[in-house]
This record gives C-alpha cells, structure tokens and sequence, in this order.
C-alpha cells in the first residue's frame, strides 16, 4: 500500500471512531445543566431530559421514610424558586441546612424532580469551613452564609 | 520564621531567572565558567525549596496557627502523621511540593555523569523554567507563609476523609510522576533545539521516564483504593474530572515508553515521541489546571479562579513554544528516520499501540471537557457521566489487552504469519477454554465474558513467554523452574519486567469487569435481630452502639455474618461525628476475600433498633490492588535492568566515531 493509501485509511478509521464518539455524547447520553430557576419557569420544556441541576436544601422540607426507602425533600435558588425532589434511595449523610445538593434525574409533568441521583457538595472539601477561596461565581450567589458551629 | 518562608519563595524567583540567563549567556559564549555558575543556580534552588519545605513541616508539627495554611489544614488534636501530611492538603503546599521535586530533580539531572553533554544548559534552564513558574504562582497567589489577621485558638482541622493512608500516598505519588514528566520532556526539546536527532535523550531519561510513570500508576491505584474504602459509594473509579486528570498522562506516558523502544532499536517513531512527550507533560499542567480552576463541576469543587489562569497561561506558553520548537525541526526528524516498512511486524504493532493509547487519552479528554465545549456551542453545559465513558472506553481497552497478547509474539521486521500462528495456539485455547468455562457455569453478560477471554488470552501468551524462557535456560543450567524464573527475570530485566507488567495488567482487568458487571447492591432498612440475604451472604443486625473516641462520637453497628450457611464472624460499619467537622463521615466495613468483597455501609436510623444499611457484593475487587502491585514489582524490575545508559553510550560514540 502506497503511503497515501496508509494515511486514508488511518484517517477515515479516525473519522469513524469520532462520529462514534460523537454519537455516544448526544444530550441524550448526559445530563443538561439546568438552574432551578430555569426548571421552576419553564419545567415542561425539560421533560424527558435527563437533567442535572442544583440548589440549596431546606432541611425543614426533608422527608425521610425509611421503610420504603422514599427520600422527599425541597431545594432552592435564593429567590429565584424552589423545586421538590423525589429520590428512591438513601438519604445521603450532610443534609443540613443551606448545604448545597446536586441531583440528576427527570421533571415529572407534575413538577416533582424524580432524582436518580442526590449528592451532597461539601461547600470546601478539604479545608475547614472557609470560605473565602471557595468555587465559582456560579456557587457564590448560590450559597447563603457562613456556618460557624 | 516569616520572613526566612517569604525570602525563600522570592529567592526561589530570583535565582531561577538567574540560572536561566547564565545558561542562556554560557551558550551563547561557549563559557564553561557560566554554565557552572548556572549549575550552581540549581543547587541553590534546591537549597532554597528545601529550607521552605523544611520550615513548613515545621510550622505544621508544632501548630502554629498563626500561619493561615497550617490554621486551615490541621488542629491540635490531629495526629502528628496527619498534621505533617497536611503539606499537600491545599493548594500553596501542594504547589511548595511541586517547587521542591523539580528543584530536587533538576539538581540531580545537572549534576550527573551528564553534566558536560551540550544539551545540560538546555534542560537546566526549562527545568528552571517550570520552577520559576511554581515559585512565582507561589508569591502572587498562594503562598504558604502567610499569615492569619488573628491567631486562631485552634486550627480548623482535616477532612475527616483526608485522615485515611491514602491521603499519604495519593497525592504525593501523583506529583512524583507528574514532576518526573519534566525531565524527559527537557530533554527531548533539548535535543530539538540543537538539531540532535538520535536517541540519546531517549536513553539518558529512561529511568526517569519509568519512575515517573511507577508513581503516576500508583497514584490512580491508591486514588482509586482510597475512594473504594473510605467514600462509601462501593466504587472505585467514577470518571470524574480530577481521576481523569490524572488517567490522561498515565495514558499518553504509557505510549511514549513504548514507542520509545523502537526509536532505540530502529530509528522509527521519532515524531511520536517528541509529541507524546510534550503531550504528557502538557496533560500534567492541564490536569493541574482543571482541578483548581474550578471550570468543571465535580463534587471535588477545589476552585480558585486566579490560579486556574496561571496554569493556563503557563500551560499555553509552553504548549506554543514546544509546538514551535518541533514544526522548525520536523523536515529534520523526517529526514534522519526509517519508515515502517512491513505492515506486520513488531514496529507497526507498537504503532497500533500508540494509536489506541492517543485514542484512549482522546476519549477521555473529550467527554471530561464536553461540558465546556456544549455550554459553547448549545449554551447549555452537558455533563458526561460515568456511562458514556464506559461505553468508549470498554472496547478500546479491549483492543488494547487484544493488543498486548499478540505484541510479543510478533517478530521484529517482517513477521512471519505462519510462525506467529503457531506462536498463538496454545494462548488462543486458554481464551476460548475461558470463555467455554463461563459459558457453562452460568455466567452471563456477553461483553464480560469477551472481555475475561481475551484477558486470559493475554496472559496466556505471556506465560508462554516465560515458560519458553525457563526451559531454554534449564536446558543450559538445570536449575529448577521457580531460580530459572527469577535468573531469566534478572538478566532480561527490560523484557521481562514488562512482561510482569502486562500479567498485573490482566489480572487488574480482571478485577474491574468483574466487579463492573456482577457487582450487587442491596438497600434495606431492618429491624434489630433482623437478616439481609444477597447473594449466599446472610448478615444479622444485632444492635447499633455508640462511644466516643479522640474526642469523636462513633456510632457502630454490630452485624453478624454468615457465608453459605457458616459464620465467618462479625462486620461492623460506623458512622463518625467530627468535634471540628460538621459532616460525619461514614466508615465502610469490608470483608474480603480472593473472590469478592461484602462491602457494608451504615447509612442512616432511625432508632437504635431501626436502621438502613446498603449492602453490597463486590467480586474480585482484590484482584485490582494486587494487579496494582504486580505493575510495581515488574516496573522495579525493568528500572533496574539495562546496562547503565553511560557504558552503552561510550560503546555507540566509539563506534560512530569509527564508523564515520
């Protein structure tokens, strides 16, 4: 084989393997990052994506039954809205107050966010409760005030 | 103390600028004396690092608070292991850390046997370079002297999770490999610059190559152990983007050590491995940048804009002048190389390999920045979960073992089909006997069963290897199988080393599709003197106690377990509740054995004789660490084989020099 022979059949295997790739990474194949906000006004646009968003937890909301293993709880986006999460599951170990939750799931038509997955976020994970060089501007609106025990 | 922390960091931006220009201006004027002077700027900033390193320790062991890096990480109360390991626990120590393996390295590059080669001032002054750049992030953004407004009555402690040996190990053997990285990739744009295009860089980084690549398999090991035992998810590996980063060079470096060999012996790949070079030392700058510029949302949220910037920066300017450096010299490389001739032969096979490795590393790399690169093009950000890595990742690692069972049966040049056939016989019947084998025990799951026959064939055709080699040195020794074994390793160690790599290699894989295809997970809520059944485990929930300890509160529950109708005693996972940490963290109780582990975790109660445990059985899982292991003890084995780089090296400048 000629070496420009060589080079079309390296570069169309390359092409294949990337529309594969391409294909494996449609929306479809992950989850859409939506605001709270954004699903609380707009919920019946998202319906059947998987969605990923996240907010802050009202722990007076958390309901927790441990039998049938049914996690009900309610997260919000300071003034922007509030969104109820279904979760059949385990309740996850640092569900206090203000602390931000991150859930993947689907928006049910009647506005419940039926959530596969409920992950707590550690405000800093390694250092102690400073929060001066915590995250991003994203997390910054979102996350209330500090929590001196 | 301050003042001797801050003149060292600054020091450290001083004398490396320093060393850069004596090199600089010891090249330009063929200067012996300022190319010395230069290598005296190197010691001095090992010096330098080592004083800051040394103080910080110190500043650690004995608490002094008053210092906003030791006030952060640790408190009275932690143990002194904890308090000293803390060094790594955030960014300004880990970026300390990385200032004093360079300097370390560097010290130990420029003053080897190496020191007169022409390419020294080269690789002294991009080594310098990347020490300029830690110590001047260091001074402008995060420096570990600084001090608090007030001193704090006690420190704020360490994560609960970081209290755990992985934390010992994980980081610091990650930045051991990603240090190690610079002193190839020094050399080889060393090279460039001066127009050399023989393997001599090739052969003098050898082992730093090796050794760097040890510490990055290490790390991702031990990451991924810690995760399993102390995160709780029953996991080890979860495609996040810091695991990726540190996978990605793993990737590319296990190319490059393998292209390398073909430079050596053949004069072919060159490109590849200038590229796979800078490529893996680029990705540990990206890898770098990716976790602490807080771009990508991951539940390891680790963000400080401004430093994500500095790497950034850095990581361009040194992308464009390595990119720069190859396209000026590329009609050079082109013209002082070999093409591959045969389309079978062990050369094209390495090539393959270099392909599916890149490809690997660009799947990887794909799915880790597509949230960027969806929120750019369709506005919204899409993450990438775990499934979709799987999914393209499980056939090019396939290929990849497929790969590694027919590569040493391929001769060198042109293979002979017939002889290779033969080669592959009996291999070839310990996968299908593998594959027949699960079959009939009722194993289901098409693509594991695949995957487990062609790890089999794999190792098959590497026991073929060492078997053949025994018996042809028995036949010349008579020494029994296990010293023939162990003596045919020791004089072959490159070959046989790597050998030892691959079979660690299988029996990781083994690991990993059995326990991502058969693991089970069970969640239930019982009652005391209540029984969970998976799988043939029985586990009996006796009572659930609490006591304090160091101060912490621990809650234990006591389960009895049965296997198969015996009782193989009792597991007890907890739950622990921090005086300085307002999450508690749970503690994964784990029985294992050969075959799988019964892995139990205390999720929540709701009284003492009503609580929620999430069960689940994990087969094999043991196999990953000790594959993990295997690689060590067959890298340690190929690191010390080869004769010393130096002897080799005489031998070919004499015959050059004979030869014309």
């Amino acid at each position: 084989m000629s070496k420009n022979k060589k080079i079309v059949v390296g570069l169309s295997l390359a092409a294949v393997a990337f529309v594969i790739m391409m294909f494996s990474t449609m929306p479809s194949a992950g989850s859409k990052e939506i605001t709270i906000a954004d699903l609380s006004k707009n919920g019946s646009k998202y319906e059947g994506d998987y969605i990923m968003t996240q907010g802050l937890l009202n722990k007076e909301s958390v309901k927790w039954d441990a039998d049938k293993l049914e996690l009900r709880f309610e997260l919000y986006e300071e003034g922007q809205g509030t969104l109820q999460v279904f979760h059949k599951g385990i309740k996850p170990d640092n569900f206090s107050e203000d602390v931000i939750v991150l859930v993947e799931g689907f928006i049910q038509k009647d506005g419940v966010f039926e959530a596969e997955k409920v992950q707590t976020k550690c405000p800093t994970k390694y250092e102690g409760e400073d929060m001066e060089n915590y995250d991003t501007e994203m997390h910054k609106e979102m996350y209330k005030n500090d929590k001196q025990e | 103390m301050y003042l001797i922390g801050n003149i060292s960091i600054y020091l450290g931006i001083v004398i490396s600028l320093y060393g850069i220009i004596a090199n600089i201006v010891g090249v330009k004027k063929k200067s012996s004396k300022w190319i010395e002077s230069a290598r005296g700027a190197v010691l001095s900033l090992a010096f330098v690092a080592s004083i800051a390193s040394f103080l910080l320790l110190y500043l650690l062991g004995t608490s002094q608070f008053q210092y906003k890096y030791v006030a952060s990480y640790t408190n009275e109360s932690l143990s002194m292991a904890y308090k000293l390991t803390a060094f790594w626990a955030g960014n300004a120590g880990s970026l300390l850390l990385w200032a004093f393996l360079l300097a370390l390295y560097a010290t130990m590059v420029v003053f080897s046997k190496e020191k007169k080669n022409p390419m020294m001032p080269y690789v002294s002054s991009i080594l310098m370079v990347n020490i300029l750049f830690f110590f001047t992030v260091m001074a402008l953004n995060s420096n570990p002297f600084e001090m608090t407004d007030k001193i704090p009555a006690d420190g704020k402690g360490l994560n609960p999770m970081l209290q755990n040996p992985g934390m010992i190990l994980h980081p610091v053997t990650l930045y051991m490999g990603y240090v190690g990285l610079a002193v190839p990739f020094a050399f080889g744009i060393a090279a460039l610059i001066l127009k050399r295009m023989d393997s001599e860089w090739i052969k003098l980084t050898r082992r730093w190559t090796l050794l760097a690549w040890l510490f990055l398999t290490l790390g991702n090991v031990i990451g991924g152990w810690w995760a399993y035992i102390e995160l709780g998810w029953g996991g080890y590996w979860a495609w996040d983007p810091v695991e990726n980063a540190s996978f990605l060079p793993w990737l590319t470096v296990s190319a490059f050590l393998h292209s390398v060999m073909i430079q050596e012996r053949k004069n072919m790949l060159k490109t590849w491995n200038v590229s796979l070079i800078i490529l893996s030392f680029i990705l540990t700058l990206f890898g770098t940048f990716l976790v602490r510029s807080g771009i990508l949302t991951s539940v390891h949220a680790f963000g400080d804009n401004n430093l994500g910037t500095y790497f950034l920066v850095f990581m361009a300017f040194m992308m464009l002048f390595s990119l720069y450096i190859v396209m000026t010299r590329y009609g050079l490389i082109k013209k002082d190389s070999s093409p591959i001739e045969a389309y079978f032969s062990k050369e094209s096979s390495f090539l393959l390999n270099n392909l599916i490795l890149v490809a690997a590393a660009f799947a990887v790399f794909w799915g880790t920045m597509y949230p960027l690169i969806s929120e750019t093009f369709t506005g919204t950000k899409v993450n990438v979960g775990a499934p979709y890595f799987n999914k393209v990742m499980a056939p090019i690692l396939l290929v990849l073992i497929v790969l590694m069972g027919i590569c040493p049966l391929i001769a060198w040049q042109k293979a002979v089909f017939e002889k290779f056939m033969k080669n592959m016989l009996w291999p070839l019947a310990m996968g299908v006997a593998t594959a027949i084998i699960l079959f009939v025990f009722g194993v289901n799951g098409i693509y594991a069963i695949i995957g487990l026959s062609a790890t089999s064939f794999m190792f098959g055709t590497h026991l073929q290897e060492f078997a053949r080699g025994i018996s042809a040195r028995r036949k010349a020794t008579k020494e029994n199988i296990l010293k023939a074994a162990f003596k045919l390793t020791v004089k072959n160690q490159r070959r046989y080393g790597g050998y030892i790599v691959h079979i660690g290699i299988a029996v990781i894989a083994v690991g990993v599709i059995s326990s991502h295809t058969y693991s089970t997970e069970v969640l239930k809520t019982v009652d005391a003197g209540d029984s969970i059944k998976t799988g043939d485990y029985s586990l009996k929930f006796n009572k659930l106690t609490e006591h304090t300890k160091n101060g912490n509160g621990i809650v234990v529950a006591d389960i009895d377990v049965m296997y198969k109708g015996k009782d193989i005693g009792k597991i007890k996972p907890e739950k622990i509740f921090y005086e300085t940490w307002p999450e508690p963290s749970t503690e994964v109780a784990i029985k294992t054995n050969w075959s799988q582990d019964l892995y139990v975790v205390l999720s929540s109660w709701e009284s003492k004789d009503k609580v929620t445990f999430m069960v689940k059985v994990n087969p094999f899982v043991s196999w990953i660490w000790m594959g993990g292991i295997i690689m060590v003890i067959g890298t340690a084995f190929a690191l010390i084989g080869g004769r010393p780089t130096t002897f080799r090296h005489q031998i070919n400048k004499g015959i050059s020099r004979v030869g014309g």
